[in-house]
């Protein structure tokens, strides 16, 4: 299949054959894809009780968006490392059909390294704009002004968690033993 | 160097990376990235990260995770087949009912589900076996599934169409509402092939027990009693019920669009959790772990891809490559029909909505000057994105159809799909001859549209 879209195929997540430190990196993953998971759920729950307060109870709306989109850039950050441990960031596996087995899966490692580069530069962006938010107390441009460290924080813990998880797949050569 | 010479190096480190594999994500990103470096003040590197969330943080684009949850919901019940069952009872008189059931059902599902992969395997899994059994030929059950699935990026709550409103900046309601009699022309014309092959294939079976063949199962009539027709009712209202009541609550005014994915997605939950009984953590668990999968590989492309965009205008390449294409003077269709192959030869390689967000600053321009309307466009688009999912060799849909119905060699499922992709380039022709099959349903409900 030269290309992918669907939802992930889930791979088996075990602690199988893994070592303390692996364990509990999957661990912390797995903690950040519930919480991520919650505030999808919270989410919609919060744009649900939007229309229903303001159609039934004439309650304007202030808050509401504000929270659903610091909840759900929250939830993608947080679980992006979950769904990378699952190889779940879909690319174009074109070139699979094309190289040699071989060539294939250093093409695979390749791609990895890459990932793991552009990713801790996007990590370490986001600490430091976490960082400069909290200095500065930020607050989001809306009447509603919620502090900014919010989001910032969830882009940074996520995108470290998804660094983790990329080096340990690097270090581990995880693309080299894949199946083609 | 000229923008030209940056916009070509563009493009270039763009396919190169993109085909060595790294995820579509971090692909974009990492060109966008690297050209800050080059091309760009430096200053920019350090906010790429609140770039990123300025460009998510709206709330059009956050609607996508809940309709994806809402989609999971009804994906993961029993619904798709109970609703398939029950039309499937309620044709079974009609010469080809059977097909017609199905294609309905998959135009429903979609609608409530907004995927297409997730209407394939949900309607698939029980209508191809049921058709097969029956006597269909596995190309036209495989094909009649297939197709059917595609609506799901078509039909409200289409994230094509949710992406779409925010890169051609339109309003989310009229594209919803501009989707839905294209919806229903492409349902008509497949449950139309459906017939005429289901009595083709018929004739074939009646040709051989003339001449002293097997009588195949195709040539018997189901009955169902009208007892059995009203049980089979009560399944289904609830997720018609659903799919009217968010209708309404958007089409009314009651709620906007991002309250309509917040509220479908809890009314769907409860409604599982009531007809099915799935309320339990071991049925919410698969729900929330492949809306989370899924939703967080989108949005990170998502967030991505506007980065790219955001870089590529930066540095004048998609508006230099707009006013090129406006310079060239191509008249008016010659440039819809290149676009077109450009968003299909694009579609062999690129999900949906990276083609939409990484093309519109390109596309748009040109065709807002030659005075097409952006709504019709981009439902026009969408159609024209669902012959990528089924079109050989690379269509999705091909390949959730090869996953659930494995017995089926995939040629026969390309085969099954091809008069197909035929049957959605004529319907792409009807939409611009009859542009008006688009703007009626928005116009009617918002007023005319506004000079776009």
């Amino acid at each position: 299949m030269s290309h992918e879209f669907s939802s992930p195929s889930s791979k088996d997540l075990s602690h199988e054959g893994r070592g303390p430190l692996q364990k509990a990196l999957l661990s912390l993953n797995r903690i950040a894809a519930l919480i991520g998971s919650v505030a999808i759920g919270i989410a919609a729950c919060v744009l649900t009780w939007e229309a229903t307060a303001r159609y039934l109870f004439k309650i304007p709306s202030d808050w509401q968006d504000e929270v659903t989109i610091f909840l759900l850039v929250g939830a993608t950050f947080l679980s992006a490392g979950w769904v990378q441990a699952q190889r779940g960031h879909v690319g174009i596996q074109a070139l699979a059909a094309v190289l040699s087995p071989r060539a294939d899966r250093w093409r695979r490692y390749l791609s990895d390294v890459l990932s793991l580069l552009f990713c801790t530069f996007f990590a370490w962006k986001s600490w430091t704009l976490l960082l400069e938010a909290i200095e500065d107390n930020q607050i989001s441009g809306s009447a509603f002004g919620a502090p900014l460290w919010i989001p910032y924080g969830s882009m940074a813990i996520g995108g470290s968690l998804l660094v983790l998880v990329l080096l340990e797949q690097v270090i581990r050569q995880d693309a080299l033993h894949l199946k083609s | 160097m000229t923008t030209l010479q940056i916009g070509l190096l563009f493009g270039f480190s763009t396919c190169v990376v993109l085909f060595s594999g790294m995820p579509i994500a971090f692909a974009l990103g990492a060109v966008a990235t690297v050209f800050m470096f080059f091309f760009m003040p430096h200053a920019s590197l350090d906010t790429i990260a609140q770039n990123v969330y300025e460009e998510m943080a709206s709330i059009t684009l956050l609607t996508i995770p809940l309709f994806i949850l809402k989609g999971a919901a009804i994906g993961k019940s029993k619904a798709g087949r109970d609703l398939y069952s029950a039309l499937n009872i309620w044709l079974s008189k009609v010469p080809g009912g059977l097909g017609i059931a199905v294609t309905l059902a998959c135009g429903l599902f979609a609608a409530m589900a907004g995927s297409s992969a997730a209407t394939c395997s949900a309607i698939g899994s029980s209508a191809i076996p049921e058709m097969r059994e029956r006597g269909y030929s596995s190309g036209l059950s495989a094909g009649l599934v297939a197709a059917g699935g595609t609506l799901g990026i078509l039909l409200p709550p289409s994230v094509t169409l949710i992406l779409y409103a925010v890169a051609a900046e339109q309003s989310l309601g009229r594209l919803f509402l501009a989707g839905i009699v294209p919806g229903l022309v492409l349902v008509v014309l497949f449950a139309g092939y459906g017939i005429f092959k289901f009595n083709l294939e018929r004739k074939q079976a009646q040709t051989q027990v003339q001449e002293g063949g097997a009588s195949s199962r195709i040539l018997q009539v189901e009955h169902y009693t009208l007892k059995e027709k009203f049980m089979a009712i009560p399944r289904v209202l609830p997720f018609l019920v659903l799919l009217l009541g968010v209708m309404c609550a958007l089409y009314g005014g009651f709620a906007t669009p991002s309250e309509t994915a917040g509220l479908g997605a809890v009314m769907a939950l409860i409604l599982i959790a009531m007809v099915y009984g799935a309320w339990k953590l071991s049925d919410l668990k698969p729900i929330f772990t492949s809306t989370l999968s899924e939703a967080t590989m989108l949005m990170l492309i998502i967030g991505m891809s506007l980065l790219y965009s955001y870089v590529m205008s930066y540095l004048h390449i998609s508006q230099s490559a707009a006013e090129w294409v406006v310079s060239l003077h191509l008249s008016k269709w010659v440039l819809f029909f290149a676009v077109s192959v450009l968003v299909v030869i694009l579609g062999f390689f690129l999900p949906p909505v990276s083609i939409i967000l990484m093309t519109a600053p390109i596309i748009l321009p040109p065709l807002r000057a030659e005075g097409f309307d952006l709504i019709w466009f981009g439902v026009v688009m969408s159609v024209i994105m669902e012959m990528g999912l089924i079109h050989p060799p690379v269509g999705l849909n091909i390949f959730v159809i090869n996953k659930i119905a494995p017995d089926i060699s995939l040629s026969e499922v390309v085969w099954g799909t091809l008069p197909f992709v035929f049957l959605i380039m004529f319907a792409v022709l009807v939409l611009c001859v009859f542009p008006d099959l688009v703007t009626f349903m928005p116009d009617y409900f918002f007023g005319p549209a506004q000079v776009r």
